[in-house]
């Protein structure tokens, strides 16, 4: 109610700004695919589940990547699903390699690309020793950065290498597909004590740049309110701070406060449905095995054999696991 | 026992895939039995419907408007396949019903929402089989009341009005006055959300603002709204929007300017005030 604009914009504005025909088109695909049941099922029924089933969040499940990354909605809906399936792993206490995070994914959307996950997992560790072990928050978190404001970061990298490079940041061309004309780093010529950037000015580019993007950009007053501390920066050191920024997590809105990470009485029973519901369809088509299945993590490492373990077990771990990153760093090597 | 998650190929996944690798060879003959298939079903009808509805209302999550849309539609809708049963009967579900159809278009879409409002008096006072009871005076209150409760406006305001624009709980209220009270309810509830931005603008987040700016603000809205002795609400909407920016900064830096000691306001009290302005600006009915 409170954003009028919707009423005043042209009709096929609107309903792309709100996505209103991907989902119209994807509920009429999926019909098409299951229009032997349909018949005697109905099809307003069918629309009916179809958008009750966006409206919760449970659309995403087993999708393949290209809807999954489709909308907004769709994005928060996965970050919500993959920590809800995937939360004890926290609780537990347990830390994963990327590759291991990767397998869990995988289990959400088959066809989940590893990069994504390589490049949350470089957010975690500044860009440094990437077999190392992360925690699940952290890896969570660096992970809805990275997922929810893919293109944004896209966009932010290629400006960070810009003013790394010197040149002037308004006549930089936000890239939107390869970003391989910017990848070339100014050598650390005159042995400058100064890392990164300036942060005002990039702030500056980075305000520009959300007022004209047409993909999910971070409140820019959050951002400036966090670049507002520090002189220079890094563009690891500004994505971790993106990854490790309560209020951009409320204002994306996908998943709890860090704190409140593990305490949720009601999913512990919302869990055993999705695992009840997991195993169920797991069961229901053994016999396909095209196309993705082969692609499906069988490496699983035996920690991931039971990931339910009772919290109890790793009481140590959990208590550790509040002090932010240390215990990610601090890997072993 | 919890057997940790395995690996699922469902149907659907399996199904993509063959939609997948199936694009290239048969696509043009595919595409139009498809189409063909949702023509003959009734889908592409159903859709397009659907998408004009959407378009009328503008909802702000366009999402759970089709659920509930396409859950009316199974509930008892006139596409409904199999119940004849259906329509709704008891005043209660005829009520939510008309709720419902009000809600669907915005009220700036003047046609849509006119033709949506006359769909709900048409179910509000089609009660018993055999003849159309009509709409009285104590459902049109009540259906003013969740209007306002629905749309979360002040409840200080929203009985002021109702008082205003009520009918007698036996007298049969004609559609014009019908379509007025849904009316003037409606642009009540967006009066009460932008006077609430306004407030969100004046206290900066921190719940309270300055009471001399607050008054400054609500001194020259009511004087935007006086403009005029027009009958027709929405004119005041219209006058709401002459408050450019610049009158009301001088306004403010007026107040400012005035060096005396001032309280704070609160969201409650701004919107108290706000919104009376308005109710009293509406004619009642006779």
């Amino acid at each position: 109610m409170l954003s009028p604009e919707r009423l005043s914009l042209p009709g096929p504005e609107y309903l792309a700004q709100r996505h209103v025909l991907t989902y119209m088109e994807d509920a009429v695909s999926q019909l098409l695919e299951n229009r032997e049941d349909i018949s005697q099922y109905g099809i307003a029924r069918f629309f009916t589940e179809y958008f009750n089933s966006v409206r919760q969040g449970t659309h995403i499940l087993f999708r393949e990547f290209s809807f999954v990354q489709a909308t907004p909605h769709n994005r928060a809906s996965f970050l919500r699903t993959f920590w809800r399936c995937f939360r004890t792993v926290g609780k537990n206490g347990d830390l994963l390699t990327a590759q291991e995070y990767h397998c869990l994914l995988q289990l959400l959307c088959p066809d989940f690309p590893m990069e994504l996950t390589q490049k949350a997992a470089r957010i975690v560790l500044m860009d440094d020793a990437m077999d190392c072990l992360m925690s699940f928050s952290d890896f969570l978190f660096a992970f809805q950065i990275q997922f929810y404001y893919s293109e944004f970061l896209e966009s932010v990298a290629a400006i960070y290498q810009d003013l790394l490079a010197g040149k002037n940041p308004n006549t930089v061309i936000v890239p939107t597909s390869s970003s391989g004309q910017h990848r070339q780093r100014q050598p650390p010529s005159d042995c400058s004590p100064l890392d990164g950037v300036e942060a005002s000015l990039f702030y500056q580019c980075l305000e520009s740049l959300c007022d004209r993007s047409k993909y999910s950009c971070p409140p820019s007053a959050l951002v400036k309110e966090m670049l507002s501390s520090a002189q220079r920066l890094t563009f690891y050191g500004f994505l971790m701070a993106l990854a490790k920024d309560q209020g951009i997590n409320r204002a994306l809105g996908a998943l709890p406060d860090k704190g409140d990470l593990f305490v949720d009485p009601a999913m512990d029973h919302e869990l055993e449905k999705l695992v009840a519901q997991v195993s169920g369809l797991s069961v229901s088509g053994p016999t396909s095995s095209s196309g993705d299945a082969a692609n499906l993590p069988v490496r699983n490492s035996p920690r991931m054999n039971c990931p339910w373990k009772p919290l109890h077990h790793r009481r140590k771990m959990d208590a550790e696991s509040e002090g932010s990153n240390e215990e990610t760093d601090s890997s072993e090597n | 026992p919890a057997a940790g998650p395995v690996p699922a190929v469902t149907p659907k996944m399996a199904a993509y895939e063959k939609r997948r690798a199936g694009t290239a060879p048969s696509g043009g003959q595919a595409v139009g039995s498809e189409a063909e298939f949702l023509l003959r079903s009734g889908v592409t009808a159903m859709v397009r419907e659907a998408l004009l509805k959407v378009l009328e209302a503008r909802p702000e999550e366009p999402v759970s408007f089709l659920a509930d849309y396409f859950e009316r539609l199974v509930l008892g809708g006139p596409a409904a396949t199999g119940d004849a049963a259906a329509e709704p009967t008891g005043p209660p579900q005829r009520l939510a019903r008309a709720l419902w159809y009000v809600s669907l278009a915005h009220h700036s879409h003047r046609t849509a929402f006119d033709s949506n409002t006359g769909a709900a008096y048409e179910v509000l006072g089609g009660g018993g089989r055999r003849r159309a009871a009509g709409v009285d005076g104590r459902l049109y209150s009540e259906l003013l009341r969740s209007i306002c409760q629905h749309g979360e406006a002040p409840a200080e305001a929203a009985a002021a009005l109702l008082r205003r624009v009520r009918c007698r709980d036996h007298e049969a209220v004609p559609f014009d006055v019908f379509r007025y009270g849904v009316l003037t309810c409606f642009v009540l509830l967006e009066f009460a959300a932008k006077a609430d931005a306004l407030f969100a603008v004046l206290d900066g987040g921190s719940g309270a603002a300055d009471a001399r700016v607050c008054q400054a603000v609500l001194r020259a809205l009511e004087e935007a709204l006086g403009f005029g002795h027009v009958t027709q609400p929405r004119r005041y909407l219209e006058a709401g929007s002459r408050l450019g920016p610049d009158g009301l900064a001088l306004a403010m830096d007026r107040a400012l300017q005035e060096r005396k000691l001032s309280g704070s306001m609160s969201r409650e009290e701004f919107l108290k005030k706000a919104t009376a302005l308005f109710v009293a600006k509406v004619k009642p009915v006779e």
